[in-house]
């Protein structure tokens, strides 16, 4: 990270589908070192910015800068800036962890040593024997801690996280939420974005998105005082009904 | 009642809201009855035939003459250098599949005519595609059955004045599991290679790992290159699975060079992955991919490859979609080493096209695929 300014910057970004406006010309900043929650419902419009982030989807308009490079000129830098975990945690279901790690450290064009450290990370977390199953065949949470080694295998300042939560259980959520402090603890950006409401807590900031706009964004403390709501639920409604009323 | 209406109710939306099956329901019939209709036919347009004409008399010009001027065959009578050919010359053109028949003129045909008041004239008939091969015989004998009328009517002899000897070469027993089981490993090879690449990307797709592959590094043709190169091999022994389970349960001899097969095989099976990763990209996921690399593998290699109608019975239109289909060439590479023992040097144009449609659909296929990885960004 150069430092020198915040790690993402979106100015107003849209994204369009034919006449489906999925992003609505948003604009937020997420500071280095900072865990920012991207909060919304299914279709909220968080993929689609996130993947707009990355570079995988093309942006109607606005613009991105990550780590002050603008995604438009300078894709391939902004690439090996970001760590990116999919939706679907995206791992190739026949390999075990163990090869998927392997398999994604070679395109990312690492030496096998330099793999040292993740697979050291992951043995202390998942049991030997879950290590050497397909990953078809190991729980969702044991998915998810093995997507999430693979995305920081380059060492990526900056980490965007899409629904990393969704479809496990409480305990491995919470194992999660450690999981990504450890990771701000050591100097990372998260970008997280989830439709877990509750999870807001566990972010620096957060960034609610509704309808392709951001309707709220704030610490979750402030922004609770602010509208004197006693729970982010309550929050996230009244959100919606000020824009709305907008 | 109200139930049923519920169904079928719900089916028509279906149907109608999902244009791919629709256009698929309404115009895969459409192509299937355009291309059947033109290529559903045993008559040949053309034969090619050598004549060697040994006799050189009056009589024999005259019986070449009216082999030329028949609207189906192609005669030719010379070889190198403009000398009159030799039979090895056109056993060698046989074999390169040049020509189809080679009509041998005895020296002596005047003088057996004279004496014996008949005369046999040698046939020899490439059986590798036996029912081309009845036709063509079918042909010849007709054109000598008219010329035999006109000796005839000019003499007044009784019975026919010449006939025909014929020899039968690479399948003198006309078995027509030697014509379509080489056929059918060109055609299943095309239709494996092509599914191969064509599943697994739209596979891909449809997990999402295709995007941490976008995202990565790596860049488009490293990831069709890395792609391909497995399923080469995995193709190349599939086919040689196919090609032993021919040689020995349905006994299809293999008289040529084995390694002159693998080398075309290999260019068969990148131009057929090459167009399974063309048709992934256009591919939502693996069912439409699964449908569409059937439908665009096994139809033209069916109908247009002359692996049942021969190319010569084809439209012009056809003729020339037939020249763009990776099967035409390898059918005639498999069925020549196969049936024939024919060498390399004898498919150098076939091996060309083989080079160039696959760098054709390998460049076409990075092509797209880098497009579509661009217009996502």
């Amino acid at each position: 990270m150069s430092g020198a300014g915040p790690a993402i910057v979106v100015r107003g970004l849209s994204k369009s589908f034919g006449r489906f406006q999925a992003v609505k010309g948003i604009s937020f900043d997420v500071a280095a070192g900072e865990i920012v929650g991207f909060l919304g419902p299914n279709g909220a419009g968080k993929t689609t910015t996130i993947k707009m982030i990355t570079g995988l989807l093309k942006i109607t308009s606005g613009q991105v800068l990550v780590d002050g490079l603008d995604n438009a000129e300078h894709l391939a830098e902004v690439k090996g800036k970001l760590g990116y975990m999919s939706q679907k945690f995206s791992l190739y279901p026949l390999l075990t962890a163990q090869e998927n790690i392997e398999f994604f450290a070679g395109i990312s064009g690492l030496a096998p040593g330099a793999l040292g450290a993740q697979v050291e990370r992951l043995r202390q977390q998942v049991p030997a024997p879950l290590l050497r199953l397909k990953i078809h065949d190991v729980p969702p949470g044991i998915r998810q801690k093995v997507a999430l080694a693979v995305c920081l295998l380059p060492g990526p300042p900056i980490i965007l996280l899409d629904e990393p939560t969704s479809g496990v259980d409480p305990e491995a959520r919470r194992s999660f939420w450690s999981e990504i402090y450890a990771l701000k603890t050591a100097g990372k950006t998260l970008l997280v974005s989830t439709h877990n409401l509750d999870e807001a807590e566990y972010c620096d900031r957060i960034l609610i998105i509704h309808n392709g706009e951001i309707v709220a964004a704030g610490a979750p403390d402030e922004l609770l005082r602010q509208r004197r709501k006693a729970g982010i639920e309550e929050l996230f409604m009244d959100a919606i009904r000020d824009h709305g009323q907008d | 009642m109200g139930r049923i209406k519920a169904i079928v109710a719900k089916e028509f939306l279906h149907i109608l809201r999902d244009p791919r099956s629709l256009t698929m329901v309404f115009i895969t019939p459409l192509v299937m009855i355009f291309v059947l209709g033109y290529s559903v036919s045993y008559d040949l347009n053309r034969v090619d035939a050598a004549v060697i004409d040994l006799a050189q008399s009056r009589l024999s010009r005259q019986l070449v003459k009216a082999f030329a001027a028949n609207r189906v065959f192609v005669v030719r009578t010379q070889g190198a250098s403009n000398r009159t050919l030799s039979l090895a010359e056109a056993e060698e053109m046989l074999r390169r599949q040049e020509i189809r028949e080679i009509i041998v003129i005895p020296a002596d045909l005047s003088q057996r005519l004279a004496t014996a008041g008949q005369g046999e004239i040698g046939l020899v008939i490439d059986g590798s595609d036996t029912n081309v091969a009845n036709l063509v015989y079918q042909y010849t004998e007709r054109i000598l059955l008219e010329f035999n009328s006109g000796l005839l009517g000019a003499g007044g002899a009784a019975g026919p004045l010449l006939t025909l000897d014929t020899k039968i070469y690479f399948n003198p027993e006309a078995r027509s599991q030697f014509f379509f089981i080489p056929g059918l490993v060109a055609v299943i090879l095309l239709m494996i290679s092509a599914m191969l690449t064509s599943l697994s990307i739209s596979r891909e797709r449809e997990t999402g790992s295709i995007a941490l592959l976008f995202i990565s590094p790596l860049r488009s043709v490293e990831i069709i290159v890395g792609k391909t190169i497995p399923f080469i091999l995995v193709a190349l022994l599939d086919g040689a699975v196919i090609l032993l389970f021919a040689r020995f349960w349905f006994g299809i001899p293999l008289r040529g060079n084995l390694a002159v097969l693998l080398v075309f095989a290999l260019l068969y099976i990148i131009a057929g992955l090459s167009l399974g990763i063309l048709i992934s990209t256009s591919a939502p996921n693996q069912k439409v991919a699964m449908l569409a690399t059937l439908l665009s593998t096994m139809l033209p290699s069916f109908l247009l490859s002359g692996f049942i109608f021969p190319l010569d019975s084809l439209s012009p239109v056809l003729q020339a979609i037939s020249y763009a289909i990776p099967a035409t060439y390898f059918l005639r590479i498999i069925r020549g080493v196969v049936l024939k023992g024919a060498e390399l040097r004898h498919f150098l144009f076939e091996g060309g096209m083989l080079i160039a449609l696959s760098v054709l659909l390998l460049a076409a296929a990075t092509r797209k695929f880098n497009r579509q990885r661009k217009a996502a960004q």
